[in-house]
């Protein structure tokens, strides 16, 4: 399960937040779209991303709807709840300065 | 993170939602997975130009085990748990159906082990430990008088008196008569229980009304005394429960009484909690010493005068019952020295406290059996936990398969604790139900003689102990072979296919042992219910002397205000039985002062012409007072001479008839006939025996029959001053007694609207109730023989599975080497065998020794009966080999290449 901690552990929530926020995307869709934005980097297991929408939609960031994919094929999309933007603007605030104090350690000298 | 309201009852919603559309839900989440798996494909095969299955294939693989994302997929919902639990006990109905013997014997033991527990405690609690109704009965005693071979006997108006003066260990001192009175003035009119007390007596049993007032010092005064207390159940019957009745006048046996008050519910004379039944109504007993030929002051008459009161006392403060009864000794052999009681030892006085006069008979029989009763707890603990350890081991393999899939630890622990759960919960309410049903029994069928037993009622606390002692165990249990399979290496469980059991040997012996010991108690058990079964019939094969089918009697009685005299009351039986006589169906019509089995009968001291009763010795004779036609209707077997019939008036030669032991004990070597008797008075005249009957088991079927002698119910004036007042009808019917009951009641009727009839029941049901005593143990002994050798066989049939089950291995290798499937089975069988053969061994042994116990319960039969010793060990030892067999017949279908595959 080496792959699994490709993803820091919580940023996998913030991704999958920032996936769904322009519109909403199946279970396949969002682990295709994190793949793209990050330029293939970033590969989501599914074994980690089925519990994680699970766990998002019990929270209510994220709710579930079934629908009819652009392929034609009856699918179930998630979108982003108001709880969720909500969230999504935190974590992201969270990550920032996570990600300033961290470079900030690597760039002492 | 806050948490909003309005977000809190969304986030349940859809918990709740998620719970009770969970098979939607799964279906939902395998559709996305799958489009997941499909959309990976179609990208794979798009990207990298593989074939559609290739690609399929390395999408599947990429995703992993669909089954494991699932679970996590449930597992990040928080109502997982509650899902969890509701899929368990799905799975474990499930597994517990594919399982139909483990799971029949399982519940089986726990019900029967709660509910037999349940209620016996209950009927001990109820017996021993209840509250009596009383304000002090540590402290409060029944004084008994008696003579050294007739114990616990009636008190004399000068021996009360005398414990009022002399023995200084009773702060108060009551007396008091009981007799069924006629009660009219009040609607129907009625027999009921009726005690006529000393003014001091409620006070001494420490109860008072809880209406009204009790009995003032003047009121209980010859001439005064028209005041009565009422018991609760007459005054709801009566006045509906209405207040109002105080005031109001009620006859009792024809005589005018204020109502001044009305006893508690819970009320009870000390003595009754026999047969007799409760008192309903309490008159003062105004008594004077010429009224009860007795001496005023301390001094006793003769012989003390006349016996017929029953007395309670209150012990002073600081003395024990031990010390009163050492100083009623002493009195009582005062009074013997000065010569008041003729010959030594003709006299004592024993106080007994309330507690154990009411249930002290009972004491040591519940105790042993509260024993028995723990002990059935611990042997049904030990089954099922013995059921469910045999179930873990042959469950092992597919645990350790399930481990192998990915199922978790702790899940599969909770499988087994959930279907522990399933039987505990099905045992437990299975157990609740046969507690309750035993109560029921108990109620339906303890003799009343058995006093508060027949009171029972269920016991919470102790339900709730027996449920949580067994559901512990099942749990406790349920959980150690889960926890033991579970922790098992998976792959090494599925190598060597549950080898690993015979680590269970230890366990093994000791559920062995205790197989054996189980065997050991079903025998002593069922050889004790056996020799009551042997007691109750030889009872019942008794000849009482009498036939009792197809007669139905009654008892009446005839106030002195509207039947002055003898002449009246012969007058009044006389016209009674001419009527009923004519009743279609009627064959016989008689009355007599006491039925047989019915009520004991005491004597008479009689002299007898001709024959002189040793020095220091009377001739007395059991008195039966009869109408003609009594013979006939209890069809009693004449041995010479004739019967009374309806020559025998008031006005002709005064007759007797008397029974075989009297005409052999004082008529030894003579010709009875002719011979002539009186009764033990100057003043009374002879009477002539006319006939001789065969002996009437009268007080008991299993006592030996007194001398009795028979009076002509109109002559009794004559032979001893007084004619019986209450007296019981008995009419023999070709056809079923009860159909005449209405008739008959019609006819009483209409000679006197104002005669309540009581007692209304059949002769069979007299003699059937006379035995109730030994029915009742017999009933008892033969349901916990039965529970104990069913338990048994769970311990067996357990044993034996666990042992084929360990044994798999080496069946495999004999099956492999030529061993057919009938020597596997003898192999497995010989195990439960020697445990079935060591178990009857030391059951017999045991049963031998404790059947001892029962020497005064049993009648006509050895305690060492070898009928019953034989029956009792074929049985056991057959239903255990029965036991032992089912679990073996699995060793001759061992199938070699299964169980050695694996190696």
């Amino acid at each position: 399960m080496a792959d699994r901690a490709d993803l820091l552990q919580g940023t996998l929530d913030l991704l999958i937040l920032k996936a769904v926020l322009p519109a909403p995307l199946h279970g396949w869709g969002i682990s295709k779209r994190i793949r793209e934005l990050s330029y293939d980097v970033l590969q989501v297991n599914q074994g980690s991303l089925y519990p994680a929408l699970y766990r998002l939609e019990d929270r209510g960031l994220i709710r579930s709807s079934w629908g009819i994919s652009p392929e034609g094929r009856r699918a179930k999309f998630y979108t982003l709840s108001a709880a969720g933007k909500k969230r999504f603007a935190e974590e992201k605030a969270n990550w920032r300065l996570f990600m300033n104090a961290v470079e900030q350690i690597l760039h002492a000298t | 993170m806050p948490r909003d309201g309005a977000g809190f009852v969304a986030r349940w919603q859809r918990r709740t939602v998620a719970l009770f559309r969970t098979p939607a839900l799964e279906r939902e989440m395998a559709e996305e997975m799958r489009l997941h798996i499909e959309m990976e494909a179609q990208e794979i095969a798009r990207t990298r130009g593989l074939e559609a299955d290739e690609a399929l294939r390395q999408a599947r693989l990429a995703f992993g085990s669909a089954e494991r994302f699932k679970e996590e997929g449930r597992d990040a919902r928080s109502t997982r748990w509650l899902e969890d639990l509701a899929s368990d006990a799905r799975y474990a109905m499930r597994t517990l159906r594919r399982a139909p013997g483990f799971a029949v014997a399982a519940t089986l033991t726990l019900a029967l082990g709660i509910g037999a527990t349940t209620a016996l405690f209950s009927v001990v609690h109820s017996a021993l430990l209840e509250p009596l109704p009383f304000g002090d009965p540590a402290h409060t005693v029944v004084v008994w008088t008696g003579s050294f071979e007739n114990q616990g006997s009636w008190m004399s108006y000068d021996e009360y008196e005398l414990l009022t003066y002399e023995p200084h260990v009773f702060d108060a001192v009551g007396v008091y008569d009981v007799e069924t009175k006629s009660i009219t003035g009040a609607g129907e009119p009625e027999r009921v229980h009726a005690a006529q007390i000393s003014q001091k007596t409620l006070h001494v049993l420490g109860v008072a009304p809880m209406l009204g007032r009790d009995f003032l010092p003047e009121e209980d005064a010859p001439g005064t005394n028209d005041v009565a207390l009422l018991g609760y159940s007459f005054w709801q019957r009566h006045f509906a429960g209405d207040p109002s009745a105080i005031g109001k006048r009620i006859e009792v046996a024809g005589k005018s009484n204020v109502i001044i008050g009305v006893m508690p519910r819970s009320f009870r004379m000390p003595l009754d909690y026999d047969e007799k039944g409760v008192t309903e109504i309490l008159t003062p007993l105004a008594a004077t010493d010429s009224d009860q030929g007795a001496i005023p002051g301390p001094a006793v008459a003769p012989g003390g005068g006349s016996h017929g009161l029953y007395s309670v006392a209150h012990l002073a403060p600081g003395v024990t019952v031990a010390q009163a009864n050492q100083e009623l000794a002493r009195v009582a052999s005062r009074l013997i020295d000065e010569g008041v009681y003729p010959g030594p030892d003709r006299f004592r006085l024993t106080a007994v406290p309330l507690r154990a006069q009411i249930s002290g008979s009972l004491k040591p029989a519940l105790m042993v059996l509260l024993g028995a009763v723990a002990l059935v707890l611990v042997i049904a603990c030990a089954n099922v936990a013995g059921l469910l350890f045999v179930r873990g081991e042959r469950r092992r393999r597919e645990t350790a398969l399930r481990a192998t899939l990915g199922a978790a630890r702790p899940r599969l622990a909770r499988q087994f604790l959930t279907e522990g759960v399933v039987i505990a919960l099905v045992g437990g309410a299975f157990g609740m139900f046969v507690a309750w049903l035993g109560v029921v029994a108990t109620r339906a069928w303890a003799p009343p003689s058995l006093g508060l037993v027949a009171e029972v009622s269920l016991n919470g606390g102790v339900l709730a102990f027996a449920l949580a002692t067994t559901i512990g165990t099942v749990l406790l249990f349920a959980l150690a072979p889960a926890l033991a399979a579970t922790r098992v290496n998976a792959s090494e469980a599925l190598k060597d296919g549950g080898r690993g059991a015979t680590t269970g040997r230890a366990r093994l012996r000791a559920r062995q042992l205790m197989v054996v010991g189980e065997i050991a108690l079903a025998v002593v058990l069922i050889v004790g219910g056996g020799l009551m079964i042997r007691t109750v019939q030889g009872i019942m094969a008794i000849d009482p002397g009498f036939r009792s089918e197809g007669v139905l009697t009654m008892e009446l009685s005839l106030p002195t205000s509207r039947y002055p005299d003898g002449a009246s009351v012969t007058a009044f039986f006389d016209a009674l039985r001419h009527r009923v006589e004519r009743l279609p169906g009627v064959q016989h019509v008689a009355a007599a002062r006491l039925l047989p089995l019915a009520a004991q009968m005491g004597n008479w001291g009689m002299r007898i012409e001709g024959y002189t009763p040793p020095p220091g010795q009377t001739s007395p004779g059991d008195w039966q007072i009869v109408t003609p036609g009594y013979f006939e209707t209890m069809g009693l077997h004449l041995v010479a001479g004739r019967w009374f019939d309806e020559r025998d008036q008031a006005s002709t030669p005064l007759v007797f008839v008397i029974s075989q032991q009297l005409a052999n004990k004082y008529f030894a070597g003579r010709d009875p006939l002719g011979g002539r008797i009186r009764l033990m008075s100057d003043s009374t005249a002879w009477a002539t025996v006319i006939g001789v009957v065969r002996d009437v088991e009268h007080n008991a079927l299993t006592a030996e029959p007194n001398p009795m002698f028979y009076a002509v119910h109109s002559q009794y004036l004559k032979e001893a001053g007084f004619t019986p007042r209450t007296m019981s009808l008995a009419v023999r019917t070709s056809g079923d007694p009860l159909a005449l009951a209405h008739p008959v009641r019609a006819q009483v009727r209409a000679i006197d609207p104002q005669m309540p009839v009581a007692h209304l029941r059949t002769m069979d049901d007299i003699v059937s109730n006379s035995i109730a005593r030994q029915r009742f143990s017999m009933l008892l002994l033969a349901a916990f023989g039965v529970l104990a050798l069913l338990l048994a066989v769970v311990g067996i049939y357990g044993v034996v599975a666990q042992l084929v089950a360990a044994r798999r291995q080496e069946f495999g290798v004999r099956a492999a080497l030529g061993a057919t499937p009938r020597a596997l089975v003898r192999i497995s069988l010989r195990d439960g065998m020697r445990q079935t053969a060591a178990g009857l061994a030391i059951g017999a042994v045991a049963a031998l020794m404790l059947t001892r116990l029962m020497q005064g319960m049993v009648y006509g039969v050895a305690t060492s009966d070898l009928v019953t010793f034989v029956l009792a060990l074929v049985i056991t030892g057959v239903v255990a080999m029965a036991a032992c067999y089912l679990p073996a017949r699995r060793a001759g279908r061992v199938d070699p290449a299964s169980a050695l595959g694996a190696e």
